[in-house]
Order: C-alpha cells, then sequence, then structure tokens
C-alpha cells in the first residue's frame, strides 16, 4: 500500500492490517516462509521464488495459463486426485492385508467397523474413476490446442506413459477388494496377456520359445496359473509401491519440463 | 485487446512469447485459481462419496464364473474388440499400436505453428483422425460396459439380468450368438483382400491427387503430402489403415458373419 491510499482506510481495514502484520511481520512466519506477507509485487514474486512448493509455477503467468475454458484445469485435477489417492490409499493400508482369507473380510470391516471407513474407500475408488477419466480428458484437451508441438514432443510421450501408468495404477488396484467384480475383470485382463505373440502360452508362435501354461508372460504377472494369492500380493505391491514409484518420477520429469517449456499460449 | 493486436501480427511467434503479452502475477492469482479447484474437487469427491458405495460384491470364488465377467470400464473397449478379433490382436496388438500411435503424433505433426489455441481450420485432418480414434475408444466402450449382458450379446441396459448361473439362456430361445453360423474367407482371398487393402490405401491419396488435379481439396491434399515427405506418411498412413481396417472387420463380423480373414495354423486374422 503506497501512503496516499493508506490514509483512506477504514478503522476495519487498518485493525485487519493490523492483525496481519502481527501474523506475518514477525521472526517465526518469516522463518518458515521466509518472505513477509505478499502485500506488494516484489514481495508477491518473492513468495513464489523462495517457497519450495511454490517454486515449480513461474512468478508470472500469461493470462490464458488462468483461463478455464483453455486448461480445462485438467493436468492439474488429475495431479490432485493423485496426491488424494496416496492420501486416502496410506490410510486405507493401515486395515488393509492383502492375504487371501482376510482381504475380502477387510473389506467389510472399513464398511461396518472402521471409523469413517466407508467414506475412505468410497472416496479411493470414485477418486481413481476420477483419475482415469481427467488424465484422458487432458489428453485430449493438449491434442485440441496443438499443445504437444514443439518445443514439447517429448512431455506428450511421457503423458502417454503417465496414462498408460494411470490404467495400471487402477487396474492392480481393482483385485485387492478380493470380490467377485475384481477378481474376475483381472482374470479377463490378465488371460490377453496369454495370447501375446511368442510369449504368452495363447499367443501366435510361442512354441518357438517352449513358452507353456506355467512359464509364460501372464505366469510372470499373476505369479501362477489362475488368479490366487500371489497374483494378490503382486497386485498389492505394484499398485502400492511399484507403479506409483515410477509414475512419480514420471510426474517430476513431467511438470518440469512444463515450467521449462512454460504453458502452451494462444498464437 | 492486446490479444487481438497481437494476433493481427504474422511474425509466427508464439502470442505467449512477444513482448507485450498481458501477464500477471502467480500469486494470488494462480495459486488461487489452483485453491478453488482443489475445493472443488474435494466437495465434489466428499459429496459423491457420502452418496454412492463403492461396489464390493461378494468374496471372489474361482468355482463361480459370473456370466458376463467384465473387465473395469477403461480396459472393456479391448474386451469388446474381442467379439471381431482374437485376443493377440484385441488385447495385445491393437493397445499397444495405440499407445506408439499416440507416442508418434508429435514426430509426424508438420503444422508447428498451429498451437495454444483450439481450432481446426488448418488442422483438418489430425483433429478428424484423433476424433474418430477417441469415439471410436468410447463408443465400444459404451457397447461393451451398458449393452452387453449374458454371453457377451447385446440387450438393453435396463433390464435386470440374473447373472448368479454358469451359463444363461432364456427358455426356449438359442444364444443368439452361438446360433450364428460365422465363416471365413478361403486363405487365398483373405491374402489377397488384405493385402490389396493395405498396398491400395497405401497410393490411395497419391492417386487422387493425379486423378483430380483441378479440386480445390486436393491441391491441398497434395501440398500436404509433399510436405509430409514418404517416411512420415508412411508412418501416418498405416496406423489410418490400421484403424480403417478395424472398423472394416467389424461391418464385416457384422454384416457378413465372417469369423476370419485370414486363417492359418499359427495365427488367425
Amino acid at each position: 500500500m503506497s501512503e496516499h491510499q493508506s490514509q483512506r482506510k477504514t478503522p476495519a481495514q487498518k485493525t485487519l492490517d493490523l492483525i496481519s502484520a502481527i501474523l506475518t511481520d514477525n521472526p517465526i512466519y518469516k522463518s518458515i516462509f521466509r518472505t513477509g506477507y505478499p502485500s506488494t509485487l516484489l514481495k508477491r514474486m518473492a513468495v513464489m521464488r523462495s517457497s519450495f512448493y511454490m517454486h515449480i509455477f513461474p512468478t508470472k503467468v500469461g493470462e490464458h495459463g488462468l483461463r478455464l475454458r483453455y486448461s480445462w484445469c485438467m493436468g492439474g485435477i488429475t495431479f490432485f486426485l493423485f496426491l488424494l489417492l496416496t492420501l486416502t490409499g496410506v490410510l486405507l493400508m493401515f486395515y488393509y492385508v492383502p492375504e487371501e482369507h482376510r482381504a475380502f473380510n477387510d473389506m467389510k470391516d472399513l464398511r461396518f467397523m472402521v471409523p469413517f471407513g466407508v467414506i475412505l474407500r468410497n472416496m479411493h475408488r470414485w477418486a481413481a474413476h476420477g483419475m482415469v477419466l481427467a488424465v484422458m480428458l487432458h489428453m485430449m484437451r493438449v491434442f485440441y490446442t496443438g499443445s504437444y508441438k514443439a518445443p514439447r514432443q517429448f512431455n506428450w510421450v511421457v503423458g502417454v506413459l503417465l496414462l498408460l501408468f494411470t490404467l495400471l495404477l487402477s487396474f492392480t488396484g481393482y483385485l485387492l477388494p478380493w470380490d467377485q467384480l475384481g477378481f474376475w475383470a483381472v482374470t479377463v485382463g490378465t488371460n490377453m496377456a496369454s495370447a501375446s505373440p511368442l510369449v504368452g502360452y495363447e499367443g501366435p508362435f510361442h512354441e518357438l520359445l517352449g513358452v507353456q501354461v506355467d512359464n509364460d508372460i501372464r505366469f510372470a504377472i499373476i505369479g501362477g496359473t489362475r488368479i490366487g494369492p500371489n497374483a494378490l500380493v503382486r497386485a498389492y505391491v505394484w499398485h502400492c509401491v511399484g507403479i506409483p514409484l515410477v509414475a512419480t518420477l514420471l510426474m517430476v520429469f513431467h511438470f518440469w519440463r512444463i515450467r521449462k517449456d512454460g504453458f502452451s499460449g494462444p498464437l | 485487446m492486446v490479444e487481438q493486436e497481437l494476433r493481427s501480427d504474422k511474425s509466427g511467434y508464439m502470442l505467449m512469447n512477444k513482448p507485450g503479452y498481458p501477464r500477471v502475477s502467480s500469486w494470488p492469482n494462480l495459486v488461487w485459481v489452483i485453491f478453488l479447484m482443489m475445493l472443488f474437487i474435494t466437495i465434489l469427491l466428499w459429496g459423491v462419496s457420502f452418496l454412492a458405495y463403492a461396489p464390493l460384491e461378494e468374496m471372489a470364488e474361482w468355482a463361480k464364473t459370473p456370466n458376463p465377467a467384465k473387465a473395469p470400464w477403461y480396459f472393456i473397449g479391448l474386451q469388446e474388440l474381442l467379439v471381431y478379433f482374437d485376443p493377440w490382436i484385441a488385447g495385445v496388438m491393437l493397445p499397444n499400436q495405440i499407445l506408439i500411435g499416440l507416442m508418434l503424433i508429435p514426430y509426424v505433426d508438420i503444422t508447428p505453428a498451429e498451437q495454444g489455441h483450439y481450432g481446426w481450420s488448418k488442422r483438418r485432418f489430425a483433429v478428424a483422425y484423433f476424433t474418430f480414434g477417441m469415439a471410436f475408444w468410447f463408443a465400444l466402450i459404451f457397447v461393451g460396459q451398458l449393452l452387453r449382458g449374458p454371453s457377451w450379446e447385446v440387450y438393453w441396459p435396463i433390464i435386470d439380468y440374473d447373472l448368479t448361473g454358469h451359463t444363461w439362456t432364456r427358455e426356449g430361445v438359442p444364444l443368439k450368438q452361438g446360433a450364428l453360423k460365422l465363416a471365413s474367407l478361403s486363405t487365398g482371398t483373405g491374402m489377397a483382400l488384405l493385402i490389396g487393402f493395405f498396398s491400395i490405401g497405401m497410393i490411395l491419396p497419391f492417386m487422387v491427387t493425379k486423378l483430380f488435379p483441378k479440386s480445390r481439396m486436393v491441391q491441398e491434399l497434395d501440398g500436404y503430402l509433399k510436405e509430409l515427405g514418404y517416411i512420415k506418411y508412411f508412418v501416418v498412413q498405416s496406423h489410418v489403415l490400421l484403424m480403417v481396417a478395424t472398423v472394416v472387420k467389424i461391418i464385416l463380423r457384422l454384416g457378413f458373419n465372417i469369423k476370419y480373414i485370414i486363417e492359418t495354423p499359427w495365427f488367425k486374422i
């Protein structure tokens, strides 16, 4: 605020200024956030640059980057749903054990015994469907605005990989409740792998490599000749550790490239 | 206003990289949008989670096969393709080719300046092809998820079927799919058809440019082909033909009861 403006302040505004000064203009606040209250343009730039989390964003953006009708916010929504899924997923891991005889009962416990267990599982489930949908819509938005073109070609490739990993994340999670729905959906899905040429026991030319039902690609994926306890543990580890790690690394790269190349904008 | 002025400048630079382009500080403008988006999604998700239970059926049992057993919705398009193709095509080759094709898009696109805005006047082919592909994908999901009932027959979505049995037949009504007599083409015809389709498809655009050199649309196509070059043309056209072939196979199966175009002891197409 410049001098001549501060003279016209109402008592309420003065009180607010005083409160914000007490809250933000003190050594503890500054030791955490490094900058005082972002009241001037300079401080607003500083707050973006000096914060670890904000530093991922540029200090200034073109106005088009803010328009929802341009970006649909779909990339951000995908990432936010990923964060929500991580949070609810970690909480679900406290109650869930990936064991053939326990897994389904843990689902029942979540529904009837665990405080807020219903809302926890519902949120995880619907957020997962939402993330698959959001990542597809994000891809469509990027295509229709031509945002994959130079210099962002490779980031589009990483984005396609992220789409694949989102689908795999959702698919591995499908088995974990150990109910008929997931069990047979994953049976249908993994049976496709046995049809792979050369490496699947039902695929063309599998005899060339001596591939049989107990050493083909499907056997490697589900750890057996049919979906059983091994498949459940494998789905669990891929779902909770393996794929999130790979996806996170790709996301880090994806966001870093967006930051370096800038938001695509109108020509 | 500023945007219109900058847009009229035809120097070819992206608008956002020009000096006069309006910029605002990220704090609070961008941070505010992100915060509101997070709030909106959280509330929406909470609302949905309060209203709708996550599905949970009875405990998994190997001996009780549901009819139909459906893949998750995002993979059901591939399962729907199983009606028309063997699993090694529907479940392995086509999804891999879709992913590879998607990744190749930026490397075969030759209109680098057309970005940062919606609009299809200068990239008609790209937009039409991508839109058709997406529509095809979601149409398969729609049919597989909502219109397929027991034994993967076509049913209306509002009718509730008894899914507990191992097989499903209504008394006196044979399964439609089972009642169908499907035939395959002879190996010679099938090979000729397949090779003919792909070779004619490959040279068709060039033939069109030779046959109708006066039409304005064809002249546009000619310019596009020249700019594309042979390697990129081959990559693009093989993907286009693959998608068209998928549609053609569906038509052959539904309209002419043809099961396979090529039948060999090792693989069937």
